[in-house]
C-alpha cells in the first residue's frame, strides 16, 4: 500500500470554548479526488484551513507530503494550489494581475494555460476586483490554481457562485487532473459533482468524521429499494429482518419496500422462492444517503428512515 | 416620488447605526469633552497672573504660534479665557473634522463597501433614508459634543469666561465637525469607494488648513474665505459673534443637500469619478507582499508624502517674517549689530523648526501607522487568506507591511522636512542649513520607529486592540503640541517615545536616548514577528 499524501489523525480545534474540530481522521493517496462533504457549519473550511496553516490545531496531528502542515507549511504551499469558497480579492488590483501575482508567489509564471483558461472561463481580467461578481472572483482563484502545476489540490466549495457553464469547466479540469495522477480533496454540497468526480468521500458532522469510504461502499451501508410483483402472495415479507416500508401497490401481489444492504441475500431468496414476475431495484440516492447522515450521524445504519 | 417613500425607516436605520457604531461614538464623546472641560478647569492655575498672561500673549502673536493657533485677535484687557479660547479652538476644530470623517465615510461608503447596503436598500427602505440616518447620526453627535462643550466650560468656571461664549465654543466646535461631516457625506458620493473618499476628504481639509495659515500670518481677513477658518472667527469672550455659525451650517447644509441630490440620482456602488480598467497582467514587479503593499498603496503614499512636503513648504515659507527681529524692532539692529542679529534670527528660526517637527512627526506617522494596521484588516477582509495558501510565509508577509510602515514614516517625515528647507532658502537673506534639518530628521527617528513598532506588535499580538496604535499616535499629537501651553507635567509628555526627544535644532541631538530607542524598537519588533507566527489568523 501507497504512503498517505495526507494524513489527519484526531485532529482537534477549539476557539474559546467552542470545540469547532473534535475528532478529524482520514488519509488521502496519491492520484485520489477526496470528497469532503458535511452540513455547513460542521468543521469543512476550519479543517482546510489547518492543513493550510492559517489555525493551529489544539491537538491530533495533519501532515502532507509527510510534513507537519503547521511547521513546513511554507515548504508544503509550494507544492499545493487551492481555492476557497468565499474569495476575496484587493479591490484596486485586476484580476489579471491578482492571477499573476498567486502564480508567482509559488514561484510559477503566467503561461499559455493561463491565457487559455482566463478564456475559457470567460473571465475580463482588465477590471478591477472591486467591480466583480462573487463568481467572478472565484473564476479568479480557480484560474490561478488550474495553471499552477501542483501536486495537490484543495478546493473549498470552489462553484457555489458559477454558472452551469462555468461548473462545467470546472469539472473538466478537476477530471483532468485526476487523469495526471494529481491528489484532489474537494469540498462541496453539489452532490453530483461529488458523485461523478470523487474517488473517496469524508463525511463531517459537528466536528468529527461520521463517515469514510468509496461511494459504492457507502451505498453498501444504506437500504436498496425493490419494487416486486410475485405469483404466489408475499404473506411473511414484513416480519423479515432488514424490510422497511412495505407498501401495496395496485395489481396483485406488488408491493415495494427498502432492504438493508446486508440482508438483502435474504430478501431476494425469498423473493425468488414466490417466483418472481417483475422486479427492479433502485440504489439509493446520493441526497438519500447524504441525508440520513446529515440529520443522524451516529446511527445512520441503524435509524429507521420512516 | 413621494417623499414618504424616499426617506421610508430612516428611523430603523438610525437606530441600526446608533447600535453599530455606539462604542466609537462614546469614546469620542467622553474623551473630547473629558479633555476639553479638564483642561478649562486647570487653566487658571496655569494663566492666574497678569503677568503669565501678558508673556503667553507675546508668544501667541508670534507668527510661529499663529500659523499652528490662528490670528491672535483678542483685545486687551487679556483674561485667562481669552487664551485657552485662542489656544484650544483650532486644535478641538482638527479633531472634530478628523472624526467627522472618520465617522461619515464609514457611514456612507464603508457600508457600501461591504455590501451591507445592498442588503438594506433589498429591503422596504426609501432610496434617501440610510443617507438620511447618516446625517441624522452625524448632526445628533455633532450637537450632543456642543452641548458637552458648553456645560464643561459653564462648569470649570474660568476668570473672564461668559456663558455666551463658552456656548459659542461648543456650538461653534460643533458646528465646524458638522460642516466637515456633510462635506464628506458628498464627497462619498463622488468617489466610487471608502479609501478614496477618505483621501479626498483629507485633502480637502489639509489644504484649508494650510490655507488659513498662510492667510492667519499675512493678512487675517482673507482667513475668511476659507471654511476652515470660520472657526478663528467666533471673536469668543470679545464680541461673541454668532455670525461664523451660520456661515458653517449654510455650507453643510449646502453639502448636504448636494450629496442627497446626488445620491438620489447615482446607482449604488458608482460614483462620479469611475474605476479605471487594471492591467491585463501583472507586471514584472509586482511578485510578492512587499511588491503588492507598494502597488496598493502607493498611491497613499505619494499623496501624503507631497502633502507633508506641502506642509513644511508652507511653514518654511513664513521663515523670513518669524526670523526678522529687526521688522518689529529697528533698534535692535543698532544694538545687536549685523551678525549678532542674524544669530539671534536663527535661533528664533530654529526654535519655531522645533515646534513644528512634531506636526510634520506626526503627519508622517499617520500613514505608517496606517499600513501597518492594514496587515489586519486585509487578513480580516480575507485578501490575505488565499496569499497564505502560497509558498509565502507569515513572517515574509508580516516582516514587508511592517518593514513598509517604518520605511513610509521616515520617508514622509523627510518630504516634511525637505520642504521647510526649500522654502526656507528661497525666503530667506540667510537661510539654515541642510545639516540643521538633517540633525532634525535623526533626532525623532528612533522615537517613531518605537511608535510603528508598537503597531506592529498589536498586529501581532493583540489584533483586536490594534486602534490603540492611533490611541497613541493622537496622545502624542496632544501632548507635545499642546503641552507647553497648557503646562503639562514632565511625565504626562514621556508617555509616548516622541516625549524623550531633545529640542532639536535648539539643542543636539540626545545620542543615548536615540540608540535606546532604537535598541527598544528592535526588541518590540522580535516579540512581534513571534506574535503573528503564531497566532490563528481570522476566519
Amino acid at each position: 500500500m501507497t504512503t498517505p499524501l495526507l494524513k489527519i489523525s484526531h485532529l482537534q480545534k477549539r476557539f474559546g470554548k467552542f470545540q469547532a474540530l473534535k475528532d478529524i481522521d482520514f488519509e488521502i493517496y496519491p492520484g485520489e479526488v477526496f470528497g469532503f462533504i458535511g452540513p455547513n457549519g460542521a468543521g469543512k473550511s476550519t479543517t482546510i484551513r489547518v492543513l493550510l496553516g492559517i489555525l493551529k490545531a489544539n491537538g491530533g496531528s495533519a501532515t502532507i507530503f509527510g510534513e507537519d502542515v503547521w511547521e513546513k507549511s511554507v515548504a508544503i504551499h509550494q507544492r499545493i494550489a487551492y481555492v476557497p469558497g468565499d474569495v476575496y480579492l484587493w479591490p484596486n488590483l485586476s484580476g489579471g494581475e491578482i492571477i499573476d501575482l498567486f502564480l508567482k508567489m509559488n514561484g510559477e509564471h503566467h503561461s499559455e494555460k493561463t491565457d487559455a483558461l482566463i478564456k475559457e472561463f470567460g473571465l475580463d481580467p482588465r477590471k478591477k476586483a472591486r467591480t466583480y461578481s462573487k463568481g467572478n472572483r472565484q473564476k479568479v482563484a480557480l484560474i490561478a490554481a488550474f495553471s499552477t502545476d501542483a501536486d495537490f489540490y484543495i478546493f473549498d466549495e470552489p462553484t457555489s457562485g458559477l454558472d452551469p457553464l462555468n461548473e462545467q469547466t470546472f469539472q473538466e479540469h478537476v477530471l483532468q487532473l485526476k487523469s495526471a495522477g494529481k491528489s484532489i480533496l474537494l469540498s462541496s454540497h453539489i452532490l453530483s459533482e461529488v458523485e461523478k468526480m470523487c474517488d473517496r468521500i469524508g463525511i463531517i458532522r459537528e466536528g468529527a468524521i461520521v463517515e469514510t469510504g468509496t461511494l459504492a461502499e457507502m451505498r453498501h451501508l444504506t437500504r436498496t429499494t425493490i419494487d416486486v410483483q410475485t405469483v404466489q402472495p408475499l404473506t411473511g415479507l414484513a416480519t423479515l429482518p432488514g424490510v422497511h416500508g412495505l407498501t401495496t401497490k395496485h395489481g396483485e401481489n406488488h408491493v415495494s419496500l427498502a432492504v438493508e444492504a446486508d440482508q438483502l441475500t435474504a430478501v431476494m431468496q425469498y423473493l425468488t422462492a414466490k417466483q418472481l414476475v417483475t422486479l427492479t431495484s433502485t440504489p439509493p440516492t446520493l441526497e438519500d444517503l447524504f441525508m440520513r447522515y446529515y440529520e443522524s450521524p451516529n446511527d445512520a445504519r441503524t435509524a429507521d428512515g420512516e | 416620488m413621494m417623499s414618504g417613500q424616499l426617506f421610508k425607516r430612516t428611523g430603523l436605520l438610525i437606530r441600526l447605526n446608533l447600535k453599530r457604531d455606539w462604542t466609537k461614538i462614546l469614546i469620542w464623546t467622553v474623551t473630547l469633552a473629558g479633555l476639553l472641560t479638564a483642561i478649562a478647569a486647570k487653566f487658571d492655575g496655569i494663566y492666574s497672573t497678569s503677568k503669565a498672561i501678558d508673556s503667553i500673549v507675546k508668544t501667541l502673536k508670534s507668527p510661529a504660534m499663529v500659523s499652528l493657533f490662528g490670528a491672535f485677535m483678542a483685545k486687551p484687557p487679556y483674561t485667562t479665557a481669552k487664551i485657552f479660547a485662542t489656544e484650544m479652538v483650532v486644535f478641538m476644530a482638527i479633531v472634530m473634522v478628523i472624526m467627522n470623517i472618520m465617522l461619515a465615510v464609514a457611514t456612507t461608503r464603508g457600508e457600501e463597501d461591504d455590501g451591507l447596503l445592498e442588503l438594506v436598500r433589498a429591503h422596504a427602505v426609501g432610496r434617501l433614508a440610510p443617507l438620511t440616518a447618516g446625517v441624522v447620526e452625524l448632526t445628533g453627535l455633532n450637537f450632543v459634543l456642543g452641548l458637552l462643550y458648553g456645560a464643561g466650560l459653564q462648569v470649570s468656571g474660568m476668570p473672564g469666561a461668559d456663558t455666551a461664549g463658552n456656548w459659542l465654543i461648543g456650538f461653534g466646535l460643533a458646528a465646524m465637525g458638522w460642516l466637515f461631516g456633510m462635506l464628506t457625506l458628498l464627497i462619498a458620493q463622488l468617489a466610487d469607494n471608502a479609501g478614496e473618499t477618505t483621501m479626498l476628504s483629507y485633502a480637502i481639509f489639509g489644504v484649508m488648513y494650510i490655507a488659513r495659515m498662510s492667510t492667519d500670518v499675512s493678512d487675517p481677513q482673507t482667513t475668511w474665505w476659507i471654511p476652515f477658518g470660520w472657526i478663528e472667527k467666533l471673536s469668543i469672550y470679545q464680541n461673541n459673534d454668532w455670525l461664523p455659525i451660520l456661515w458653517m451650517l449654510l455650507f453643510g447644509l449646502v453639502c448636504a443637500g448636494l450629496a442627497a441630490t446626488l445620491n438620489w440620482r447615482r446607482d449604488m456602488g458608482a460614483g462620479f469619478i469611475a474605476t479605471r480598467q487594471g492591467r491585463r497582467t501583472a507586471s514584472p514587479f509586482l511578485a510578492g507582499p512587499m511588491t503588492l503593499l507598494w502597488r496598493e498603496s502607493r498611491t497613499a503614499l505619494l499623496a501624503w508624502t507631497v502633502g507633508n512636503l506641502v506642509l513644511g513648504a508652507a511653514y518654511g515659507s513664513i521663515f523670513n517674517t518669524i526670523g526678522d527681529l529687526a521688522k518689529s524692532n529697528p533698534m535692535i539692529k543698532q544694538l545687536l549689530g549685523t551678525s549678532a542679529l542674524a544669530a539671534a534670527n536663527r535661533v528664533i528660526v530654529k526654535n519655531f523648526i522645533a515646534i513644528l517637527a512634531i506636526v510634520i512627526v506626526v503627519v508622517a506617522l499617520i500613514p505608517a501607522v496606517q499600513t501597518m494596521l492594514k496587515l489586519v484588516s486585509d487578513e480580516n477582509k480575507g485578501y490575505l487568506h488565499q496569499l497564505y495558501a502560497t509558498a509565502t510565509s507569515r513572517w515574509h508577509v508580516w516582516a514587508s507591511y511592517t518593514g513598509f510602515a517604518l520605511a513610509e514614516a521616515l520617508l514622509v517625515y523627510l518630504a516634511g522636512l525637505v520642504g521647510m528647507y526649500v522654502t526656507g532658502l528661497t525666503v530667506m537673506t540667510d537661510p539654515i542649513k541642510w545639516g540643521t534639518y538633517w540633525q532634525v530628521w535623526l533626532a525623532y527617528v528612533p522615537a517613531m520607529l518605537v511608535m510603528v513598532a508598537a503597531a506592529s506588535l498589536l498586529a501581532g499580538w493583540l489584533p483586536k486592540w490594534r486602534y490603540l496604535a492611533w490611541f497613541w499616535v493622537l496622545y502624542g499629537f496632544f501632548s507635545l503640541y499642546l503641552g507647553s501651553l497648557i503646562k503639562l507635567p514632565t511625565w504626562a509628555k514621556k508617555v509616548t517615545p516622541l516625549g524623550f526627544v531633545n529640542k532639536v535644532p535648539l539643542k543636539a541631538i540626545d545620542w543615548s536616548t536615540s540608540w535606546w530607542l532604537l535598541g527598544l524598537t528592535v526588541l518590540i519588533l522580535v516579540i512581534a514577528s513571534i506574535g503573528y507566527r503564531r497566532r490563528d489568523l481570522a476566519q
